[in-house]
């Protein structure tokens, strides 16, 4: 599958924790040819389920809760199954 | 009645079972009901977590108080006492103030990889300045905690609790978290310690009386052993063996007489085989206490670990070496009490009398297979062991750190003990986690050397990890021939399942406990030692009497733990009053006691590691177990342990067993009844109880369900979408089994069950179903039968190095246009796959790089290259699968850990195992289409079609009894019908009237009329519901093929293994058959041209290897030729070259040139 073959239509994109909306470059719109993007990337804490962005080399830690797990968030990406 | 929601509720609740609060209780029809009430204060793996509470809250303290004072050998001031020591709850090892919680929770552990710890904290007293200081809750080391013991925090947690831990309620708990791996520390049997076992040799006709003395202090074996008529002494201590009657002799300087008194008493068959010995101790001229002394002690071996211990100590005589000797080694478990030798004295000439009464009776040699001879180790005792060794080896360590800091001259301050205390812990902490973690036991005082004691727990399905935690092992050879230890003993009745036991080498050497088992932890001997002498005033203490008053007829010896205490004339009303104190509760319900006519003894047993299970208490022809008793367990208003205290209920242990009369049901008791079961299928253990009608199959059945129970694919707990593991099965619908049994309900299967009902014709269809192979209906299989979901867990950690250096993620490549490379395509920015995102193999999941250097110091010009060196982690399976989930976090040392769970759906396919609860497995060998499958006149499709021939010769008839029970209780709507318990009557006559009821034959055969053609099928078909389970063994993992692949790099023969792509071995016996056969060309394709050939330059002059046509050792060109070879071969003649064996070739022509 390629990757532009079909971008999910970003509208009313949801404030991350700590209000941070421009902070987070949100993973929607990304352009696989465009240059290095930001390097802040938002997971899901485990613990409190925020959405916490962390910038590359940080430490891992939800900035709410504290907890030390964290999930990545789904692709963005379409993926198709195959029914069977 | 408190709504406690530990999954019990539900058979204590008054509805049970369609019963109604109101309706009459029977003793005989609800006495089952005990049976919940037990599990909920003992059994299954509670007594893991029994003992490993009795180590942490007991053991523990026991261990310190023994070992607390350290003294200083130079400042003769100082002292240092360890007052107490507590274990807390488990805490993280990586505290920082920025998390509040400093609870860690076994889930945490798991994902994070970090080991489920609490810190040990000392009370310490010192001397300082002649001054005492007290410091409390210094902290010693970490200790791992076993989950649901008394210090985990899943320990009386309900539901709602468990949950918000992200933890499963029906978890079993017992086992340990260790660097995120869970561990099992399996239940280990050994024969039992202290007690005296008499065997005879059967090649030479001598017999022995052996007993392991085992004390905090050390383990001994001493035998007493008959040979060509003298009796001997002999003990790892003393270089040869003693004749008995010097040791005898050196033990108190009795008599003569004395000594033939307490061997032989009256009896003059002993006496005449005694005599004898007494020239042997003439003939060595020993008479005297000191003469008997000095000759033992000239044959105490010189260097024992004793020895050098002292060296210091001034040389002692050889008599106060014999006397050590006496005192402290041999037997040591009777202690010596200011110099008192007569209990050993009694002890030695125990055992004597022992053989000499083996010797006119072979039937009095002891079985070592007897259950009650054996005692079964846990985690609780295996890690006190461990700790003991650690923390005496901590103590003296810690005082080789102080001698340290007085041997300075000039001090500083005062010594602190606090840090040394802490640093020198964590020996301990590294001590316990790397045995737990590697299962390798080794305690040098014990001489213990043991490897494999703890398992990864097997979270393959529920049953599976239940499984484990019942599992003994043994520690008997497996190579061994004999038969005695693997055979089923009549004394494992209802301790030990008889059906749970793995086939092949461990046949009957693993086992697993039954339903009902306990096993006891320690109960102190002082408080019992009272007892015995308070209890009835004519039970006098044994020191008070001579050899002939023992030995005199009706006089019974009271043993208490194997070491006679008391003496008695009325053996069973001492047994009886005991046995009453016991039941009032006065004593710990775990004590034995049993008569042994043969010896004219009692023995009375408080040592842990005893088997033992409840019974009913019967007296005079009546059961104590009353109607009201069920009532008030069913309102809740009394549990077990009140009717242990009430004398309703009893431990009994093995030994004591052999002495009661235990009914099976209420209708057998009679007068001389004194126990009754409380249910007969507690004989079975937890794995065994899945299966259905089991006492109506053939008994290798029910094993081989028991094996294959394990491999079924299911839930495994409630929590399993939260977990990680390494691989992970769990089926898409799983269904609780139309069938149950009340085993099922109480160890929960049918909150995780594993298979699914399936309508099964047993008929013959297509030629497809022969040798066990199962026709599978298509729209089944579309509705979503047997589907299943993989999990597997691929993990990387990010290292740091000590140079600075560190891991890094990213690196995605591009090519020429600017796009990612499709082998990265579902990686994110970060360099991890997106959860959603399909894998196929070889592709990139986690992009790591590693430093090229990791060992330059980056000291001065010591600078490595700057390069990375790429570590990612790749998707290597053919069939492509979803990322599930990714998780990132911290490890305990601070590396960043990421994990990717990938999905796969699997549909069932050819070639996948199933198999139903009665050891019949089979393959599927076609998918048929539904409307190509048989139909009955109500349009019933079966969804399994199984070949009628697997029934005659596996004689499993509870499988039919499960499809007619199951049909039955479908038509008639009735789940309660569906019960399939064993020892239970069996249901053909109820069964098949509610089959006629409904408008079916009585027999569970309906008319099919068959897809393909229309007709009617001659027969009718029987046909029911049956559970099936689906197995782990599944065609995907195994499909395998090479044409070419990669070779390996020494002999460059092709690989193997399927993991890396290699091929199929065609080996020696295969190689001999297409010799014999004379199919010389496949030989030569399948050894040369498809494996390792090679073209090799010989020369034949020399006979050695050349090279590009030119002989080195004979610089020319002239002789030599080209062949092909093995390369095998090749190696060879090369290797042994090296190791100077000259080898040569000689080349002839194969087919040589006419003249």
């Amino acid at each position: 599958m390629s990757r532009e073959a079909y971008q999910v239509p970003n509208t009313g994109s949801p404030s991350y924790g700590g209000g941070a909306s421009g902070g987070g470059v949100t993973m929607v719109n990304r352009d696989p040819f465009a240059a290095e993007p930001s390097t802040v990337m938002i997971y899901t804490c485990g613990d409190c389920a925020v959405k916490v962005p962390l910038e590359k080399n940080a430490p891992i830690r939800c900035q709410k809760c504290g907890a030390r797990v964290l999930y990545k968030e789904r692709t963005k990406r379409m993926v198709q199954f195959e029914a069977r | 009645m408190v709504v406690l929601d530990d999954g019990f509720e539900a058979l204590l609740e008054p509805f049970y079972n369609g019963k109604k609060l109101t309706d009459p209780i029977s003793t005989k029809e609800d006495k089952f009901q005990l049976l919940p009430a037990f599990l909920k204060v003992k059994g299954l793996v509670k007594q893991h977590i029994d003992s490993y509470n009795f180590f942490i809250n007991q053991d523990i303290k026991d261990i310190v108080k023994a070992n607390r004072f350290i003294k200083s050998d130079q400042e003769e001031k100082f002292w240092l006492e360890f007052t107490d020591i507590r274990v807390g709850s488990p805490s993280r090892n990586d505290f920082s103030d920025f998390k509040a919680r400093n609870e860690v929770t076994p889930m945490e552990c798991r994902l994070r990889d970090m080991t489920y710890a609490a810190n040990v904290v000392v009370d310490i007293t010192y001397s300082r300045d002649r001054k005492k200081i007290i410091r409390k809750d210094v902290p010693l080391c970490r200790i791992p905690v076993m989950l649901k013991s008394a210090k985990c925090y899943l320990n009386g947690a309900n539901n709602a609790e468990m949950e918000t831990m992200n933890e499963c309620p029906l978890d079993p708990g017992g086992y340990f978290i260790i660097n995120g791996t869970e561990k099992v520390i399996l239940i280990q049997e050994q024969l039992s310690k202290n007690r005296v076992i008499v065997e005879a040799d059967e090649k030479t006709g001598g017999v022995s009386a052996s007993v392991t003395s085992s004390t905090h202090e050390r383990k001994s074996k001493t035998y007493v052993v008959l040979k060509k008529d003298r009796i001997t002494l002999v003990h790892n201590v003393l270089v040869e063996p003693i004749p008995i009657v010097i040791v005898l002799k050196a033990l108190g300087g009795l008599s003569d007489k004395e000594i033939m008194d307490m061997v032989t008493g009256g009896d003059a068959r002993y006496q005449d085989d005694f005599l004898i010995n007494f020239d042997e101790a003439t003939k060595a001229g020993v008479y005297t206490q000191q003469q008997a002394l000095e000759y033992v002690g000239s044959r105490v071996k010189m260097g024992g670990p004793r020895n050098r211990q002292f060296n210091m100590a001034p040389r002692r005589s050889q008599a106060e070496e014999g006397l050590d000797a006496l005192a402290n080694i041999v037997i040591a478990h009777v202690t010596i009490n200011a110099l008192d030798f007569y209990p050993k004295f009694i002890y030695i000439a125990m055992m004597v009398r022992r053989v000499l009464m083996a010797c006119h009776n072979p039937k009095l040699v002891d079985d070592r297979d007897f259950v009650g001879n054996k005692r079964l180790e846990l985690a609780g005792q295996l890690l006190s062991l461990l700790f003991e060794d650690l923390f005496k080896k901590f103590v003296s360590d810690l005082k080789g750190n102080m001698e340290h800091f007085f041997k300075k001259p000039n001090r500083t301050s005062a010594y602190d003990p606090v840090g040394p205390i802490t640093g020198q812990g964590s020996f301990i902490s590294q001590g316990l986690n790397r045995a737990i973690q590697s299962g390798n036991w080794s305690v040098k005082r014990f001489n213990m050397n043991r490897a494999g004691v703890t398992h990864v727990l097997s979270r393959l399905s529920y049953i599976a990890a239940l499984g484990m935690m019942t599992r003994i092992s043994s520690q008997f050879e497996k190579t061994r021939k004999v038969s005695g230890p693997r055979a089923l003993q009549p004394s494992q009745w209802g301790m030990l399942c008889p059906s749970d036991t793995p086939e092949g080498e461990a046949c009957g050497l693993v086992k697993n406990l039954a339903l009902m088992t306990h096993i006891t932890t320690n109960i102190e001997e002082g408080p019992i030692k009272k007892w015995i002498f308070g209890v009835d005033p004519e039970v006098e203490p044994i020191q008070n009497f001579t050899g002939i008053e023992m030995h005199r007829p009706g006089a019974y010896v009271i043993h208490l733990n194997g070491t006679p205490v008391a003496l008695t004339k009325h053996p069973k009303k001492f047994a009886a009053k005991f046995r009453a104190t016991r039941r009032r509760g006065w004593i710990s319900p775990f004590v034995s006691i049993n008569l042994n006519t043969h010896f004219c003894a009692v023995h009375i047993a408080t040592d842990e590691g005893r088997i033992c299970r409840p019974y009913v208490i019967v007296k005079d022809g009546k059961s104590k177990l009353k109607p009201e008793h069920l009532k008030l367990l069913q309102l809740g208003k009394a549990n077990f342990d009140d009717f242990l205290t009430h004398g309703i209920v009893e431990y009994l242990d093995v030994n004591e067993e052999q002495d009661a009369l235990v009914a099976l049901y209420e209708a057998d008791i009679t007068q001389s009844t004194t126990h009754m079961e409380i249910e007969p299928f507690t004989i079975l253990g937890a794995v065994a109880g899945l299966i259905p009608f089991p006492h109506h199959n053939q008994s290798p059945r029910n094993t081989y369900q028991c094996a294959m129970g394990k491999q079924a694919v299911g839930a495994i707990a409630y929590n399993q979408f939260n977990r990680i593991d390494t691989l992970l099965y769990t089926l898409v619908y799983p269904q609780r089994p139309m069938v149950i049994t009340k085993t099922i309900q109480l160890v929960h299967y049918d909150k995780l069950p594993a298979g699914q009902n399936a309508t099964v014709a047993v008929m013959s269809f297509s030629g497809y179903d022969i040798e066990d192979a199962l026709v599978l209906n298509k729209a089944s299989i579309d509705r979503g039968y047997g589907r299943c979901q993989v999990f597997r867990k691929y993990a990387t950690e990010l290292q740091k190095y000590p140079n600075g250096r560190r891991d890094k993620m990213g690196g995605i490549e591009k090519d020429e246009d600017g796009k990612v490379i499709a082998k990265h395509s579902v990686l994110d920015y970060d360099g991890i796959a997106m959860p959603g995102e399909q894998v196929r193999s070889g592709e990139t999941m986690v992009k790591k790089m590693t430093p090229l250097d990791q060992t330059s110091t980056g000291i001065g010009t010591d600078r490595g290259p700057d390069d990375f060196r790429d570590a990612s982690v790749n998707y290597r399976i053919p069939d492509p699968a979803y990322i599930d989930k990714v998780m990132i976090s911290h490890t305990e040392k601070d590396h960043a850990l990421i994990k990717v769970q990938t999905r796969q759906t699997r549909r069932p396919e050819l070639g996948d195992k199933f198999s139903s609860r009665h050891g019949q497995k089979g393959v599927v060998g076609i998918i048929v289409d539904q409307e190509d499958m048989p139909f009955s006149d109500s349009g019933l499709v079966p969804d399994i079609i199984m070949n009628p021939h697997g029934f005659p010769s596996r004689m499993t008839v509870g499988k039919l009894f499960e499809f007619l029970t199951g049909k039955a209780s479908i038509v008639a709507g009735r789940p309660d019908y569906g019960f399939g318990d064993a020892f239970r009557s069996h249901p053909v006559e109820a069964m098949g009237k509610v089959l006629v009821e409904h408008g079916y034959s009585w027999e569970g055969k309906d008319y099919f009329t068959s897809g393909i053609t229309g007709e009617a099928l001659e027969a009718y078909i029987f046909n029911g519901p049956a559970y099936y389970q689906r197995l782990k063994h599944m065609v995907q993992d195994k499909m395998h093929s090479r044409s070419r692949g990669p070779r390996a790099i020494l002999t460059r023969q092709p690989t193997e293994g399927r993991s890396r792509d290699g091929g199929l071995r065609l080996g020696e016996m295969e190689r001999d058959c297409l010799i014999a056969y004379g199919a010389s060309q496949l030989l030569l394709e399948r050894l040369m041209i498809s494996s390792d050939a090679t073209e090799i330059d010989i020369c034949q002059q020399c006979g050695l290897f050349g090279y590009k046509g030119y002989c080195q050792t004979c610089k020319s060109t002239h002789q030599v030729t080209q062949m092909t070879m093995p390369y095998a071969a090749k190696l060879l003649v090369q290797e042994l070259i090296s190791m100077n064996v000259g080898v040569r070739l000689q080349l002839e022509d194969e087919f040589p040139h006419p003249r």
